[in-house]
């Protein structure tokens, strides 16, 4: 008994201690409900059975529910559009503000730090903003671009089933690009300046230099940015929410959205536990990858 | 071009840059401060005329913004002295050794952070049913929030402390303090504003939580702002000004802490990330 304490106090059990706790609390409220989520997903939960731990066996029911909604293909399609759409466009503005901040110029850390201010707002705000710049008769998004001439009668992105994806994923891209941005920065900051003087030398011009230095330097940190888009952009909930509520028609409905809806709208949570699982290996696969890859490059 | 003047183009363009990126919170400000004819003007009114400031006393007394607020600094106040409580520890441990263990622990740690919580909340709401948690919805919305962000504050601190030279924490044993008095008296004090900074970081994301609440908080007295927000958002909302008031006093305050903190949290949020 003393020794178990002394070693809590002096030894190794101080640390052992410390991990286990944190350890457990994590085991509790995210490694059991991962668990679990694939046993309701087996199981007819709805308000009646709700409050008992265990809920009547429907087999494979629910996933057969899921894969012959007439809503499964739209969504997969729209979550495939909304993903590959935020993380490319956030890439790309990402890593042009990150190249135009990185020449020495005064203020430049100043002005590039004033984006991250969108950064830290809550999804909701954000989304809430969105929701009236991109109002169909009174926003100001439909007024610039009718007086730049780019559009004749206002645009009613949210409530139009052609454009209510659209608006979230404009709403996405200005959340996003920030983040991106600044870890891209923290990339081009790590090049050694020697490189681009000896490239100068040789007389390699700019697109050159970025090219044949720039890119091949980043490519971890590009690999990297590009993974947490991906893994970010999965969890994006809040903005639809704000937008479109996925409507109308589930025209703006991505998986992790319809997941919410099938549990906390249609209070049928086996079906929602489906999409949970289903979706979840996907995210979990995709941080394997980016997991390893960052391990292999700096051994974590 | 001379340096001087390249130096000049290039600020004008970062400034303007940012000045369009920052619109739609310049927008947020203004629209606040309008009249309820003149958010519908045509063309749009891009300067505010004389300041309504009666919109934001509206949402002080009919829209119980206070409650609201209340109810988020109570859910983001949990959340961070859970995180920060569970969390630091287990940083700590995995910044001071690598091996085999270690890296089992960071990788697991690494896979939580990822979880969405959109996709969480199913299991996490069904099995606090069944144990009766719903009883006490912020208590419950603040327990599974908590699983969301300690990965991410034990990643943050993690790089804080292993900033900490360990010579130091060695020293101070060599001079007879037990592991737990060169934790608190050595450790501790040297990783303090990585620390800080995470747990700040945990704080504005407990304050904007919205997955859980929206899902867990039935109970309209115990919903944060960020529910109270949506609570605006009929199909014909018309009262935009009253909405940008209400985000606007909610946002502030984390804007605020975000200008005097930038390059701390800056720093702070590109060595967790990467690392």
């Amino acid at each position: 008994m003393t020794r178990i304490l002394r070693s809590l106090r002096d030894g190794i059990g101080f640390d052992v201690l410390l991990v286990i706790i944190a350890l457990s609390y994590l085991l509790v409220f995210a490694g059991l409900p991962l668990i679990y989520n694939v046993i309701i997903s087996f199981q007819t939960v709805d308000v009646f059975s709700l409050g008992t731990l265990w809920h009547p066996n429907a087999g494979f029911d629910n996933y057969r529910a899921i894969f012959d909604d007439p809503l499964a293909g739209r969504v997969l399609w729209q979550t495939i559009v909304f993903t590959l759409g935020s993380v490319a466009l956030q890439f790309t503005f990402g890593f042009a503000l990150a190249l135009f901040f990185h020449q020495n110029f005064t203020g430049a850390t100043w002005i590039r730090g004033l984006f991250l201010a969108a950064w830290v707002m809550p999804g909701l705000v954000v989304g809430v903003l969105w929701n009236w710049l991109l109002s169909g008769d009174f926003g100001v998004i439909n007024h610039l671009l009718e007086s730049l001439g780019l559009i004749e009668d206002p645009v009613f992105w949210r409530s139009n089933v052609e454009t209510s994806l659209y608006a979230v994923l404009i709403a996405n891209i200005w959340y996003g690009t920030p983040f991106n941005m600044i870890l891209l920065a923290v990339g081009l900051a790590a090049i050694p300046g020697d490189l681009y003087e000896a490239a100068e030398l040789d007389g390699a011009n700019a697109f050159q230099r970025f090219w044949t230095i720039t890119l091949p330097m980043m490519r971890a940190t590009i690999g990297a940015v590009l993974a947490l888009g991906i893994i970010f952009t999965l969890q994006q909930f809040d903005l639809f929410a704000a937008i479109t509520q996925g409507g109308p028609a589930g025209s703006s409905t991505v998986a992790q959205y319809w997941s919410w809806q099938l549990s906390f709208r249609e209070f049928d949570f086996g079906r929602g536990a489906v999409i949970s699982v289903l979706m979840i290996i996907v995210v979990l696969f995709v941080s394997l990858i980016y997991v390893r890859s960052t391990k292999a490059e700096t051994q974590l | 071009m001379s340096g001087a003047v390249t130096n000049r183009v290039l600020l004008a363009v970062a400034l303007a840059l940012a000045a369009v990126y920052l619109f739609p919170l310049y927008w947020m400000y203004v629209t606040s401060l309008k009249t309820q004819s003149s958010i519908f003007a045509v063309p749009p009114e891009f300067l505010p005329g004389a300041p309504q400031w009666d919109n934001y006393a509206t949402i002080w007394e009919v829209a119980n913004i206070l409650r609201y607020i209340g109810n988020s600094l109570v859910i983001a106040s949990g959340v961070t002295l859970i995180t920060a409580l569970v969390g630091s520890g287990c940083a700590y441990v995995l910044a001071r050794y690598r091996n085999g263990w270690i890296d089992a622990a960071l990788f697991a740690v690494l896979m939580l952070q990822v979880l969405p919580p959109s996709l969480m909340v199913t299991p996490i709401f069904v099995g606090f049913a069944s144990v009766g948690l719903l009883e006490y919805p912020r208590f419950a919305t603040i327990l599974a929030f908590s699983a969301k962000t300690m990965p991410f504050f034990v990643i943050l601190c993690r790089a804080a402390f292993m900033t900490v030279p360990r010579e130091l924490e060695e020293a101070a044993l060599v001079d007879g303090n037990s592991r737990i008095g060169a934790f608190f008296m050595i450790v501790l004090p040297l990783a303090r504003n990585g620390l800080l900074i995470s747990a700040l970081l945990v704080f504005m994301n407990g304050f904007g939580e919205y997955v859980y609440s929206a899902s867990i908080i039935a109970d309209n007295r115990l919903q944060p702002a960020s529910i109270g927000m949506t609570n605006f958002l009929q199909p014909n909302v018309v009262n935009w000004n009253a909405i940008m008031a209400f985000a606007a006093t909610y946002v502030t305050p984390i804007l605020a802490a975000f200008v005097l903190l930038q390059r701390q949290i800056v720093n702070g949020l590109t060595a967790g990330a990467l690392k």
